[in-house]
């Protein structure tokens, strides 16, 4: 029955993609699945042993994210989208830095960045995303290209887009990264298309997370006094599919896929549990000030104005302090206390605006409403003698 | 003293981050007040260091005892508005936070952090403690963080003095991986912390 059905599914997608003519794509049927692949030829070999090396070093990386309900939350995802049989041949490794970027080597290791799931809205989102680095993998095709890459990575794809991401190209001993060539990342646009509809999931995902992407982008330039760009030409070479142009043909196989299934918003939000705030903290220190906002922004059109997501707001107007931004930070404090917002840190933040701004009194009242919550924070002895209370031990402060 | 020398080269050869010799390092004397940081805050070490040749920022000045991955001892002199604390890695893309003259102590620690996930790849930054301290006279703020660089993997801690006079930066800050190094190198740290001379506002 099962096999019955997942052959109907099969065929139905191999007409319902067959003439996607919008933008001259078509996604391929997902193919028979021949168990986790092995190298077969010298090169391979050595593209494997160097993969190795690497996730030897990743398995211990201080970077990597541990947490089980957050990996059974992605690698759910992950086998949802591609399957159980494909999803087996993946070792995932879920990264603690703050840009966007997925990768997969060819042994079969997945990594993704927490900044990538800070910026999925829905699962569907994040299963384009694996699905995507997932085709790389089947289609084999860091091998088919520069040999010497150490690692399969859509970094230069991925990541180009979003400033802060330069930094970040390489973890543990991944110094080398790899560039597919356009007609690869086609071919895995296309076959991790395929794959998110097989998981049942809303294919217009793929597109909305490069049209996010490109707005994004063009936030962080525009704050910066450049040019937003718009997606027009892709970061680092011309010789990648420009993001806008992904995103029209990306878009346009949704239009003919009938694009109506669910893309599990909730169950995202859900997934990333406790780690949502920790990644959007992240974010918030990363001085990318357009890029944020625009993100915050994005989150609101999503889940509206939270007391959590303003008080975040406050804390990046504050962190970037120039003229007028302590009043800004105040109100988005104070909307969010309005709110019910209960964290605590709000009135640290809040308090600390205000003192910025020359607000003795009423800033010293918000500290001590902080203090009285969390007597024992890290900068207690600090905030004490700014909210003008004396010293809390006999011994005093450190002079 | 040879193991030393071995344990040194292993970690930084394992570390894989060359120091820049563009200019000559120097030795630092006991007992003896310099200027450091091309400004006028002296400091008086308690035993030889080595004044590194390259600087973190214009402003700025490094010393270690081992090497700069393995302890690095540094001083930021009297940044004003608008600076960073280092020199900027990618201005066009990934800027550095800047000094604000109005800044107040805890916004110190929090530039330094916001600098360091930027400038280091220090994804994994946290302040460990915030508390009122004095430097060179001046009042002012002492914290502690840890952090690891992005590829690099190692646990480092740190330990930092700064404040504010007359709208500029003060500040200066040890840090050493957590193994050994931290706690073989923040005696001598602390004294010349606690050396410090800040000139008048």
């Amino acid at each position: 029955m099962r096999r019955i059905t997942s052959f109907a599914r099969r065929a139905l997608l191999a007409t319902t993609l067959v003439a996607t003519a919008a933008a001259g794509q078509t996604a391929p049927p997902i193919p028979a699945w021949g168990g986790a692949l092995q190298p077969q030829d010298r090169d391979e070999r050595g593209l494997w042993m160097m993969s190795s090396d690497d996730e030897a070093v990743l398995k211990d990386s201080r970077f990597l994210i541990t947490d089980k309900p957050l990996n059974d939350y992605v690698r759910g995802v992950l086998c949802r989208t591609v399957g159980a049989e494909r999803c087996g041949a993946v070792r995932l490794y879920i990264m603690r830095v703050p840009a966007f970027n997925a990768s997969m080597s060819p042994n079969g290791m997945m990594q993704l960045w927490s900044g990538a799931l800070l910026r999925m809205r829905t699962e569907a989102e994040l299963a384009a995303v694996l699905g995507h680095e997932f085709a790389h993998y089947e289609r084999r095709h860091s091998l088919a290209g520069f040999k010497q890459a150490r690692a399969a990575t859509d970094a230069a794809i991925w990541a180009s887009f979003i400033p802060i991401a330069g930094l970040a190209l390489s973890l543990g001993a991944l110094q080398g990264f790899f560039l597919y060539n356009q007609a690869q990342e086609k071919e895995a646009d296309l076959n991790g298309f395929s794959f998110v509809m097989q998981g049942g999931y809303r294919t217009g995902a793929f597109a909305d997370v490069w049209e996010r992407l490109i707005a994004e982008e063009d936030a962080g330039r525009v704050a910066r006094g450049q040019k937003a760009r718009g997606g027009r030409r892709s970061g680092f070479f011309a010789t990648h599919p420009a993001s806008a142009e992904r995103m029209t043909y990306l878009r346009a196989l949704a239009r003919q896929a009938g694009d109506t299934a669910d893309a599990s918003t909730a169950s995202h939000r859900a997934g990333l549990g406790p780690w949502y705030a920790r990644f959007l903290d992240d974010q918030l220190k990363l001085n990318d000030f357009g890029g944020t906002e625009w993100l915050l922004a994005d989150f609101a059109r999503t889940e509206g104005w939270t007391g959590a997501l303003l008080a975040a707001r406050g804390d990046l107007y504050r962190l970037r302090g120039q003229a007028g931004d302590m009043a800004q930070a105040a109100g988005f404090y104070r909307e969010a206390l309005a709110k019910g917002h209960d964290d605590p840190e709000t009135r640290r933040g809040l308090g600390l605006a205000l003192l910025r701004q020359g607000q003795q009194a009423e800033g010293q009242a918000m500290l001590k409403a902080y203090l009285d919550l969390r007597p024992d924070a890290n900068d207690a002895a600090m905030l004490r003698m700014m909210a003008g209370l004396p010293p809390k031990t006999a011994t005093g402060p450190t002079t | 003293m040879i193991r030393s020398l071995l344990i040194s080269a292993t970690l930084a050869a394992t570390l894989a981050v060359a120091t820049p010799a563009l200019a000559a390092n120097r030795l630092i004397v006991p007992n003896v007040s310099v200027a450091v940081a091309k400004s006028a805050m002296m400091v008086t070490a308690d035993r030889e260091w080595n004044k590194l040749g390259a600087r973190p920022g214009p402003l700025a000045e490094s010393w270690t005892l081992d090497g700069d991955v393995l302890n690095r001892l540094s001083f930021y002199g009297g940044l004003i508005n608008g600076a960073t604390l280092f020199r900027e890695v990618d201005r066009k893309n990934r800027p550095l936070p800047k000094v604000r003259a109005d800044m107040l102590p805890t916004d110190i620690p929090a530039l330094f952090e916001q600098s360091y996930r930027i400038a280091e790849n220090s994804g994994l930054f946290s302040v460990d403690s915030i508390e009122p301290a004095s430097i060179g006279g001046a009042s002012g703020v002492r914290f502690t963080y840890s952090f690891s660089k992005q590829g690099e993997d190692v646990a480092r801690k740190g330990e930092a003095v700064a404040a504010m006079v007359g709208g500029k930066l003060w500040l200066i800050s040890f840090e050493a991986p957590t193994l050994h190094y931290f706690d073989a190198g923040i005696t001598s740290a602390r004294a010349i912390m606690a050396s410090v001379r800040l000139p008048a506002k």
